[in-house]
């Protein structure tokens, strides 16, 4: 059962609303698809609905909670063999110059901001970026340290745009954590890939190519079934 | 020996009771000869120095609080509250779903997503449930985000400013009693009883002044475990069945003679003088859950 709230190009295969799937009790293999995951989003609350049922969800809570923040996300990926670069989790400016040093790559760690990260050369724009992400330094961050480019791309079923590392490194993200629509942070340093965050694919970012390869996912899975094992 | 972490924010020290209880705790893992450090948000990159972390900051998927249960479930230490509990008490949809699948006793609960919000369905509900009703933001705690509308309007305006945050709410049926019970249960034991009563002329334990931001909260009475009543203590452990093994307060209201179900949380508050007043033993025991 495909659930989603993106319109899809095929007609072919048997797309629910959300709205409608919240209301049912139907227990299938559920696919859900949405353009925004994020926590008590109802992207959220479709994989809860199916999780609750008994079903098999793609992606699942856990999987929607831990990828959604960052320093999980970073931990689950580090031990599933995913290049990650170590990470710190402060609110502190000084432990962030003491332990990683500048250029620094900040991620927000509260529950406002879900999207985008900044970049710090020196201890002023640190503390800007500390107190944007860390809303006025209210919560922590998440820092680790900028040695190369930061670059972003979308990945769809694990698949994307880019050189062969960075198809490799949405391979391997989607294998662990099954978000089928997603932005990822990377960071390219010479020819090493590392990840650094996730974020949701917002609907005027997906445009009528990433429909199309969405559409084709679904149908690789409605051939050969369920096609993930968590 | 085990190495405790205690994970805490400033505000856990702002209410001299709790900063007590902290302590307590902190005596009694020292008594049974383990080590107890309080861990603030600028020191999780030490999580994996400690053997367990015992949270006491308030909890969310969120916050802070919930990347250090992650965080230490991952490096396989034993944690309170572990993350799987984290994500169903601090989600009442996610809670009450599971209550409806098990049969556990609870107050009549319907959800109600974002695009329901309409004339049919508010008056489908007030049909079923009477007035008023309660409506409950999933995100709930110490009884905030948790009011009761008596018509289509004051319906509508609270459901608009909980559906801010999250696409579905709980409404449940209006049950007002003079006191809900509190029972706390580790490893599916109960470890403590009490009674929270309601504020005179309010509805819930911790109630606003009208027109003012001041809490007023009601007195705890607790009463030891042995005498609670038995149907009482049965359906909080059902409760938390559904829910993990971890440390709960469970929130019971007694309808006509029958206990139903108010809401599971994790990380419950302990505040000394008040929910040990006579368990004193509850600090040792939850200490040595976490060195077990």
């Amino acid at each position: 059962m495909v659930v989603s709230n993106i319109d899809l190009t095929t007609e072919k295969i048997e797309v629910i609303k959300p709205s409608k799937f919240l209301g049912t009790a139907i227990k299938d293999f559920t696919l859900n698809l949405s353009d925004d995951y994020r926590y008590l989003k109802t992207g959220y609350y479709v994989s809860l609905h199916a999780e609750v049922l008994g079903s098999k969800v793609i992606p699942s809570c856990e999987n929607i909670i831990d990828s959604s923040r960052t320093p999980i996300l970073l931990l689950r990926a580090a031990k599933a063999g995913i290049p990650t670069l170590p990470f710190l989790v402060t609110d502190s400016v000084k432990k962030i110059i003491a332990e990683i040093g500048f250029p620094v790559a900040i991620f927000a760690v509260n529950p406002f901001i879900h999207n985008g990260y900044k970049t710090a050369a020196n201890k002023s724009a640190l503390y800007r970026a500390m107190k944007s992400l860390g809303m006025n330094y209210k919560f922590a961050v998440c820092a680790q340290p900028l040695k190369g480019e930061m670059v972003s791309v979308k990945s769809i079923f694990g698949k994307s745009e880019g050189d062969r590392v960075t198809k490799e490194i949405s391979e391997q993200v989607f294998e662990v954590f099954k978000i089928p629509v997603c932005k990822l942070h990377i960071q390219k340093v010479e020819d090493k890939t590392y990840l650094c965050g996730m974020q949701p694919l917002g609907r005027k970012e997906i445009s009528l190519n990433d429909l199309k390869t969405i559409s084709r996912g679904i149908a690789l899975i409605s051939e050969r079934g369920e096609p993930f094992s968590d | 020996m085990t190495k405790i972490a205690c994970f805490v924010e400033r505000y856990n020290f702002s209410d001299p009771r709790e900063e007590a209880a902290l302590q307590n705790f902190r005596c009694a893992a020292e008594k049974l000869g383990n080590e107890f450090q309080f861990l603030f948000r600028e020191n999780i990159a030490d999580i994996p120095k400690y053997n367990s972390v015992f949270i006491r900051a308030t909890t969310d998927p969120l916050f802070t609080a919930y990347i250090v249960s992650k965080t230490a479930w991952e490096l396989g230490l034993k944690v309170v509250d572990d993350p799987e509990s984290i994500t169903i008490c601090a989600n009442k949809i996610h809670q009450y779903a599971l209550f409806e699948k098990f049969d556990v006793p609870h107050i009549p609960t319907v959800f109600l997503n974002k695009d329901e919000l309409h004339h049919r369905e508010i008056s489908r509900i007030f049909r079923e449930f009477g007035k008023p009703v309660v409506i409950k933001a999933p995100y709930t705690s110490f009884s905030r985000y948790v009011e009761k509308a008596a018509c289509e309007t004051s319906f509508r305006e609270v459901a608009k400013r909980f559906f801010k945050k999250s696409d579905v709410l709980a409404v449940q049926k209006f049950t007002p009693t003079e006191f809900d019970w509190r029972v706390g249960v580790l490893g599916n034991e109960v470890l403590y009883v009490c009674k929270y009563m309601i504020p005179r002329g309010k509805w819930k334990h911790g109630a606003k002044l009208r027109g003012k931001p001041t809490v007023i909260w009601g007195r705890t009475v607790a009463l030891k475990k042995e005498d609670a009543p038995r149907g009482l203590k049965d359906v909080a452990l059902k409760a938390c069945s559904v829910v993990g093994k971890g440390l709960y307060g469970v929130d019971i209201k007694e309808v006509n003679g029958d206990y139903v179900v108010v809401e599971v949380n994790d990380n419950p508050s302990i505040y000394a003088g008040y929910e040990d007043s006579r368990d004193k033993d509850i600090y040792t025991k939850i200490i040595r859950y976490l060195s077990e």
